[in-house]
């Protein structure tokens, strides 16, 4: 028997019992349109989680002072005293050639906006260009130069859609501002640039900000004078950023005079291991997703068997008719097969359109407009692959009934 | 035995019901179908002319005795071989007719050679097939949509698809009116007359007068074979008016 004629008896079959072929392929199509579904939502999440890790510049090494337990530190209004700027700065002599930049950043302090000491080698370590002016240089820091960068937010915030750069802003020190109900100075600082539209990171924008240099914030802001509250090293790539790590963790441990690892008063965390982490979380996600779906997947495969067993049932006659005039079993396997096979893999093709089509309805829904929802074609193939394997293993069973049935009691049947 | 389509010698059939009761069906039956030949058997329920029915047709496989159709020995055949068997040699005509309802005449025509046999001109020769029994005007036409006479001339013409060694009917009359039946052994009587080998199983003497032969079964054994002098004719009995047939 040729395939053709198997794949016309087939889908004539279901051509014929329409609204029972609909139904079962419904099974399907609902099964599949849930994992491509889940699948792109986990696939989203995941790559939303990365896109923002990475918004905040690749390659990272970050380290950050460690309260040890021991010290009787943790606890609120304790600051960290032993990260300082001469540990960048030998970090940055010590690697030199072969780290892409090294930054440090100081305490924030909030009024109506964030206001961070960084160093001058903020915008290579994040990857953020500026979209006018210049950003602050190495004088500047050694001259605690009271000058300025905005975040667009802030600077359109603060002066419209005029030009920032070269204007004034003031900001109010911090130490002494409250103390003994003296009158908090105020600060003038020039606006030197300001930087290009980043977007927002777990929900805070970062676009809102001012950063000043480190040692001016130190200075004339804040008062806590070399104390950094992070160093950020910037591995010139992926593959050397485990060599970066240790490198650090090895000039600090030696700078800070200790000699066990585990009692180290910083920690050297790496971008990788992070995006890794946080990978596993989403992959976990996505395959619990997954799995729902392939759970209603299993439960449109019962329904196929189901009603192939039925259609096998119904039409033993004509098994009866097509064996008398010289059909062999394989010719009845076959045909049977297929036509399991055609309402899986149609009610597959449906299946994705229907989930294509939830994910482009769940990207208009605002809240989840942040959420970029991924069909891929690996879920596709997957997808369609596994509905045609539902079809053939759950259409195999009514296929072998129907082929081995026996020509004369197939006849006979009423 | 040159000329013979069928060679049975010895055949024997037994049937188990349940546990404990048996049925010797068939208990050795000799007999020889020659080319050309248009043969009845009759006998009444419980002679074992169905079980014989379905040994010739090689739908059931004999327990004892050799069967050689048109040259093959098909006693020990697979169900596969069996099926190209009955692919290649053997037309079956049924008393229910047995087109398949979703299928509309031609396609119903075309059946046996979509398993075998030359699939080119698959549907010229349905057509053919059809045009020879008188229904070159309904090849679009479902079952349901056609009267009993109709649709047994259909499952003729899909019992000539292939050109088989023999024609099996089995009692092809029992479900059509006297007209009908007319109607249908004149296409058998005008087939077996440019050569075709048609065996008709039937109960009924009226039927059976219309073959040049007649085999009587009783007991699972051929209790009578015999010659019929002078066939009726059916195109006769139709010109003659209708219901003479019976």
């Amino acid at each position: 028997m040729k395939l053709y004629d198997s794949f016309r008896s087939a889908l004539q079959s279901l051509v014929v019992n329409k609204l029972r072929s609909a139904l079962t392929m419904l099974g399907v199509i609902i099964g599949v349109a849930a994992v491509i579904a889940m699948v792109s939502v986990g696939n989203g999440a995941s790559a939303s989680v990365q896109a923002t890790i990475l918004n905040l510049g690749s390659n990272l090494v970050t380290v950050q002072p460690q309260f040890g337990n021991d010290q009787g530190l943790k606890g609120a209004g304790t600051q960290a005293q032993n990260l300082t700027l001469d540990d960048m700065r030998s970090i940055q002599n010590q690697l030199g050639a072969s780290i892409a930049a090294t930054e440090a950043t100081a305490a924030g302090q909030n009024w109506n906006t964030q206001v961070t000491g960084v160093t001058e080698d903020y915008p290579t370590v994040r990857d953020w260009k500026l979209d006018s002016g210049e950003f602050f240089t190495t004088s500047d820091l050694n001259l605690n130069a009271q000058v300025a960068i905005l975040g667009t937010t802030t600077a359109q915030n603060l002066f419209g859609d005029g030009d920032a750069v070269g204007q004034t802003i003031q900001l109010r020190q911090v130490f002494g501002g409250d103390r003994g109900g003296g009158r908090a100075r105020i600060l003038n600082f020039r606006v030197v640039g300001v930087l290009t539209t980043k977007g927002s990171t777990f929900g805070f924008s970062r676009d809102d900000q001012i950063l000043v240099p480190l040692t001016t914030a130190q200075h004339v802001l804040t008062g806590r004078l070399n104390i950094v509250n992070a160093i950020v090293i910037k591995a010139t790539s992926s593959d050397t950023m485990d060599a970066t790590t240790s490198d650090v963790n090895n000039i600090l441990l030696q700078r800070h005079n200790i000699s066990d690892p585990a009692s180290a008063d910083f920690t050297v965390t790496n971008q990788n291991d992070t995006l890794a982490a946080l990978s596993s979380v989403t992959g976990t996600f996505t395959l619990l997703l997954g799995a729902i779906g392939g759970i209603s997947l299993l439960v449109g495969g019962i329904g196929i068997m189901n009603i192939m067993l039925v259609s096998v049932n119904e039409r033993t006659r004509e098994i009866g008719i097509r064996k008398a005039v010289g059909a062999r079993r394989g010719d009845i396997l076959t045909q049977f097969l297929i036509e399991a096979v055609a309402l899986t893999g149609l009610g597959g093709v449906l299946g994705i359109l229907l989930g294509w089509a939830i994910t482009e309805v769940v990207h208009r829904i605002p809240q989840a407009a942040n959420l970029p929802l991924l069909v891929t074609s690996g879920t596709v193939i997957i997808a369609v692959g596994v509905s045609v394997v539902i079809g053939i293993v759950f259409g195999l069973y009514p296929a072998m009934r129907a082929a081995r049935l026996h020509p004369i009691e197939a006849l006979r049947y009423e | 035995m040159n000329g013979s389509v069928v060679q049975l010698r010895g055949i024997a059939k037994t049937y188990h019901i349940g546990r404990d009761i048996t049925v010797n069906a068939l208990r050795g039956v000799d007999l020889d179908v020659r080319a050309g030949e248009f043969l009845a058997i009759m006998g009444p329920s419980g002679s074992g002319k169905s079980t014989l029915m379905n040994v010739l047709g090689c739908l059931d496989v004999a327990d004892a005795g050799t069967y050689v159709l048109a040259g093959e020995n098909v006693g020990k055949l697979s169900d596969d071989q069996l099926a190209a068997i009955r692919n290649k040699h053997v037309g079956f005509v049924f008393q229910t007719f047995n087109l398949l309802s979703r299928l509309n005449a031609i396609e119903n025509v075309e059946l046996p050679l979509i398993y075998g046999g030359d699939r080119r001109a698959r549907r010229q020769r349905a057509l053919a097939a059809l045009e020879q029994v008188g229904l070159g005007d309904r090849i679009h036409h479902r079952p349901s949509e056609l009267s009993g006479g109709q649709q047994q001339r259909v499952a003729i013409a899909r019992a000539l698809l292939n050109d088989p060694s023999m024609i099996l009917a089995d009692e092809p009359t029992g479900n059509l009116d006297s007209r009908s039946s007319a109607e249908i052994l004149a296409i058998f009587q005008r087939l077996n007359e440019t050569g075709k080998t048609v065996v008709m199983v039937t109960h009924e003497p009226d039927v059976a007068a219309h073959c040049k032969r007649i085999v009587r079964m009783r007991d699972g054994i051929v209790a009578r074979d015999e010659l019929v002098p002078h066939p009726r004719r059916a195109e006769d009995e139709i010109a003659a008016g209708i219901g003479a047939a019976k």
